[in-house]
């Protein structure tokens, strides 16, 4: 029986686990190395961990990132069959409720002592810290944070709506849809429509509808608010977004419209904040675009907490310890943090970072500070779309109606409400 | 009926003939243009349209200059990953299945049609079905990310088609001749290299073109079980086309398919005569 | 192991089995190999479909209720129906233009050679790439619609791709036009083997082309068209990468297909028991086409030997 073999493996590694004095002795001894697995292998996102890469080098350390492209899927299996195979990657990019589900299969690093020693915990937002230290412990390391409602306004679209104010409410949003519309704007939305695409238009529509229910339903999974009104309310604002976009887009990436996006053809798009960085990288000024967070009915910014994060899973060789200290020595530290986030358009995981320097646009400012604000408000709420709410088994089920409903439109708000409730009983 | 006249149902013939032959060229043709325009111009337009000028260095971009995170080297290195898992799996399960099929069509022996029953089934089973189980073989053998390892489980999962395909073959081949040679005192293998083999370039161009376009155009085992260094070419291929962090590059993806696609689509150029021809001798048994 | 043309009665000797083991080695080993690992992966895939697995394989039961959840899954029964239809679609069109393409360049035509590889070369390229380039094409916004606009017909419509109802027949064109040439070709193998003295006898008692292709040719090629079909649905019911390609399963859950089901409950999902499930089921359906196929050609079998 191979697979007993595996755990029983596993099991006693986790029993020999190295003591981190042990762990820290280690990396002046030994030149640091690192086995990495990401997804991460072009565009901005391959950029920022190349320059990463650098910086580990730069710090005497052996950089071996093995890039898995394609869907996460794929760097999944990749991660998998290393684990199976009892050869896990001193790191490798995972993120959300999976970081504790993976930590479950394989032995992980206590970092601990490596986070006490960086103050880290202190400049974390606390939901954040959680999904990192699923026994309690630091096992985990967020790197970097988008907002995944961010609202990307079409300076052009802007000018022939005639309007300059940026929309607060969801009324405000679709007032502004219809100017647009009316002042020649052809699209006034210019999402894309792969699967995470759809699941980011309802979450966005939910959590600023009511970022309450947005909390019991999604993120606690309770029956009383997954039949709410608030649900229904969310599905019927779904249905306008999608009845303002280009319906010929269909499971296309958002970034295949940018171009037309910034020409004004079509006007704003609900997007994480990873698109300026994509828009960035393709060539396009900051002045083609505004950013600001997502349509609140209350006002109040919420935000959709993405968070990429790297785990580290326990290995015996001193020169791959030595490279996972150095590793989350490096993912901690601001001034890389400030290097990653500048790449990618994202904002940084510390909350301790001053994005008024040059290298910072509106946008980032704008999000790290619909960060402070939501989370004072308690409106910093974890995303479906992005596998930070639920483990994958769970979103995948409710991103199927949502995305059924987006593209179908003969279903009604209160059926695929109900649908939604379903999927959640059936995934449980 | 079959003779060279002109007659208004030969034009007919040739009229659909060639529609439809534009029809099937038609994708192969969106490539090539696409392949030469610039990134820029694709996103101006439709993917379907003339070149404005040409841009040759989409080319040069695909096969050493586009990056996979920090390694900025093309499809260059991809290509030769692929072919140092393509060209012996290829070669392995070929030459095995020759062997096996040669055994079980004109060697009867005890057993023979179950266990060709059941390798043939192999066709039939799905591969994403199989990815975890070879994960544990991968593992048992030491084998995970090597090419060793890729070679074998395309050699081990190609022998179901070229056992069936050659047994086919084989079957045709007379008994007297094996058993005139017995007579003449030659074994098993010498009758298979002084008269089997000589007999089999049709059916084993038939199993080398289905084998070197299958492991090449592989992807899920080719980019669970290697590191980053050796991944075949469809990763890098992937990595052009399923950047959610990047605006569409279809210029330089469409000249990478095309890089990439070459090896399979020469072989079939060259062998598709023999493709049908050999076909023609066996695999329709 | 006894050989069946061996000459001298009896059972060889110790001596004469030793000599042969290079050739037994070379008969069982890859063959051994080949059906272990067959069986092997089956077994342990149908064992894992009785576990509570997850991310990774774990021991334990829980009898049907993986087999429960896929049955009742939505997505589970639209990749159902959509294998009905695509199946069905795809092994008629598909067989109905390898034979046309077959017959078309049976007619002595010039340039054959140039010809059959058109229809050929599709093979050659991966699915990935097939399903990536048609949704180029048939997307609405990039592709064939795209290009008709601008060219001024703004009425045109072509939006398959992102209708839900015909989504599944933008599947049904990649795959015709990926894999008809291999119709094409076996056919065409059929055809140039039919008897030139049975196409004599139909000549010489005045048969037209029609007549001869319906009454002379075309029965003659029963057996390749059986073998077509048997490829071909085995081909509908493993299609993966194309659909995943072109398009993923959408608009929302419209072209779901029993392997994109199992790839995505065992990997995406991290439900491996319920994946296994979802693969077993698939097995079951490959097996309900395969054991027709198998007693109609062991019927054939015992007709030939016994004719």
């Amino acid at each position: 029986m191979p697979i007993t073999t595996t755990r029983r493996r596993l099991l006693a590694g986790s029993a020999a686990a190295l003591a981190l004095p042990a762990f820290a002795r280690a990396q002046g001894a030994v030149k640091p190395r690192l086995t990495a697995i990401s997804q991460w292998s072009a565009g901005s996102d391959g950029a920022a961990i190349t320059a990463l890469g650098k910086k580990f080098e730069e710090k005497g350390g052996t950089w071996q990132h093995s890039p898995v492209p394609g869907f996460t899927t794929e760097m999944m299996n990749k991660l998998r069959a290393q684990i199976i195979a009892g050869d896990p990657p001193a790191c490798s990019q995972l993120k959300g409720p999976e970081i504790a589900a993976w930590s479950k299969i394989a032995p992980t690093v206590d970092l601990d002592a490596v986070v006490a020693a960086a103050g880290y915990e202190k400049v974390v937002a606390p939901d954040l810290a959680k999904l990192h230290k699923p026994g309690g412990k630091w096992i985990a390391l967020p790197l970097q944070i988008y907002s995944t409602n961010m609202l990307f306004l079409s300076k052009r679209a802007m000018d022939k709506a005639k309007a300059d104010k940026i929309p607060v409410t969801w009324a405000d949003f679709n007032d502004l849809a219809e100017k647009m519309k009316s002042g020649g704007v052809a699209y006034p939305v210019a999402n894309g429509g792969t699967r995470p695409d759809d699941g980011q238009k309802f979450e966005a529509a939910l959590a600023g509808i009511s970022p309450i229910s947005y909390r019991a339903a999604i993120m606690n999974l309770e029956k009383k608010a997954l039949e709410g009104p608030e649900i229904k309310a969310a599905f019927a604002q779904v249905r306008k977004i999608a009845d303002w976009m280009d319906p010929n887009v269909g499971a296309q990436h958002f970034s295949t419209n940018l171009k037309r996006f910034v020409d004004g053809d079509m006007g704003m798009m609900i997007m994480g904040g990873w698109a300026q960085g994509v828009l960035r990288n393709a060539g396009f000024k900051f002045d083609d675009f505004m950013i600001a967070p997502g349509p609140s009915d209350n006002g109040k910014p919420v935000f959709l907490l993405n968070a990429d994060a790297f785990i580290f899973w326990q290995r015996k060789e001193p020169d791959l310890q030595a490279g996972q200290t150095l590793m989350a020595q490096l993912v901690m530290d601001p001034a890389i943090q400030t290097m990653y986030s500048q790449i990618t358009g994202s904002i940084p995981v510390r909350t301790d970072v001053d994005l008024s320097g040059e290298g910072w646009s509106d946008g980032q400012r704008r999000t790290a500070a619909a960060l402070k604000d939501s989370i004072a408000s308690n409106q910093a709420v974890l995303s479906l779309a992005h596998n930070m709410a639920q483990e994958n088994g769970m979103t995948a089920a409710m991103i199927d109606v949502i995305t059924e409903y987006v593209k179908n439109k003969t279903i009604k708000p209160e059926q695929a409400a109900t649908r939604l409730a379903e999927a959640v009983e059936g995934a449980r | 009926m079959r003779d060279r006249t002109f007659a208004p149902s030969r034009i007919l013939i040739y009229l659909i003939v060639s529609l439809i032959a534009a029809a099937w060229l038609a994708p192969l043709a969106v490539v090539v243009l696409n392949s030469l325009r610039s990134n820029e111009e694709i996103a101006q337009g439709s993917m379907i349209g003339w070149p404005q000028h040409l841009a040759w260095s989409n080319y040069a971009a695909a096969w050493s200059g586009f990056c996979v995170a920090e390694t900025c080297a093309g499809i260059r290195p991809y290509m030769l990953n692929s072919a140092l898992v393509t060209i012996p799996a290829t070669i392995f399960s070929t030459l095995l299945g020759a062997v096996a099929g040669y055994a079980v069509s004109l060697w009867r022996f005890r057993g023979d049609s179950w266990i060709y029953g059941i390798v043939t089934l192999g066709i039939f089973l799905p591969q994403q079905m199989r990815l975890l189980p070879w994960t544990i073989v991968l593992r048992d053998t030491g084998l995970m990310n090597t090419l060793t390892g890729l070679v074998l489980i395309h050699t081990i999962q190609g022998l179901s088609f070229t056992t069936l395909f050659c047994r086919n073959y084989y079957v045709a081949i007379p008994q007297e001749l094996i058993r005139a040679a017995r007579i003449d005192g030659a074994g098993f293998f010498r009758i298979f290299w002084r008269i089997i083999l000589p007999l089999s370039p049709p059916i084993l161009v038939v199993t080398v073109i289905w084998q070197f376009t299958h492991i090449w155009n592989e992807f899920l085992y080719g980019v669970t079980f290697t590191t980053g260094q050796q991944q075949p070419v469809t990763a890098a291929l992937i990595a052009l086309s399923a950047a959610v962090a990047d605006i569409p590059q279809h210029g330089v993806q469409s000249a990478a398919v095309m890089i990439a696609a070459l090896p399979t689509l020469l072989i079939y150029l060259i062998g598709g005569k023999y493709f049908v021809r050999g076909l023609t001798a066996g695999a329709v048994k | 192991m006894t050989i069946a043309v061996s000459t001298g009665p009896g059972r060889p000797a110790t001596s004469d089995r030793v000599r042969r083991l290079p050739e037994y080695l070379a008969i069982w080993v890859p063959l051994l190999l080949s059906a272990a690992h067959l069986i092997a992966f089956s077994l342990w895939t149908i064992w894992i479909s009785f576990t509570p697995s997850t991310l990774i394989p774990v021991t334990g039961w829980v009898g049907l209720r993986n087999y429960s959840a896929v049955a009742a899954s939505r997505n589970w029964q639209i990749a159902l129906d959509n294998l009905l239809l695509f199946g069905s679609a795809f092994v008629l069109l598909s067989l109905a233009t390898g034979l046309i393409l077959a017959i078309l360049l049976d007619q002595r035509i010039r340039g054959e050679n140039v010809l059959r590889s058109i229809f050929l070369y599709p093979l050659a390229v991966s699915f990935v790439v097939t399903g990536t380039v048609w949704s180029w094409l048939l997307n609405p916004g990039l592709g064939i619609q795209k290009l008709v606009h601008d060219l001024g017909w703004t009425s045109f419509r072509f939006d398959w791709l992102i209708d839900r109802d015909m989504a599944i027949w933008t599947i049904v064109i990649a795959a015709i036009w990926q894999s008809s040439g291999f119709a094409m070709a076996l056919f065409l193998a059929g055809l140039r083997s039919v008897d030139a003295d049975l196409i004599k006898a139909a000549q010489i008692d005045g048969a037209g082309p029609v007549r001869m292709y319906r009454r002379v040719i075309l029965p003659t090629l029963w057996p390749i068209t059986i073998t077509v079909i048997v490829i071909q649905l085995q081909f509908a019911i493993s299609t993966f990468d194309l659909v995943r390609a072109l398009t993923n399963g959408g608009p929302g859950i419209a072209t779901q297909l029993p392997a994109l089901v199992v790839y995505d409950l065992m990997f995406q999902r991290s439900l491996l028991g319920r994946g296994a499930a979802a693969a077993v089921l698939m097995l079951l359906l490959l097996l309900a086409v395969l054991l027709p196929y198998a007693a109609w050609r062991y019927v054939q079998r015992r007709r030939a030997i016994h004719a």
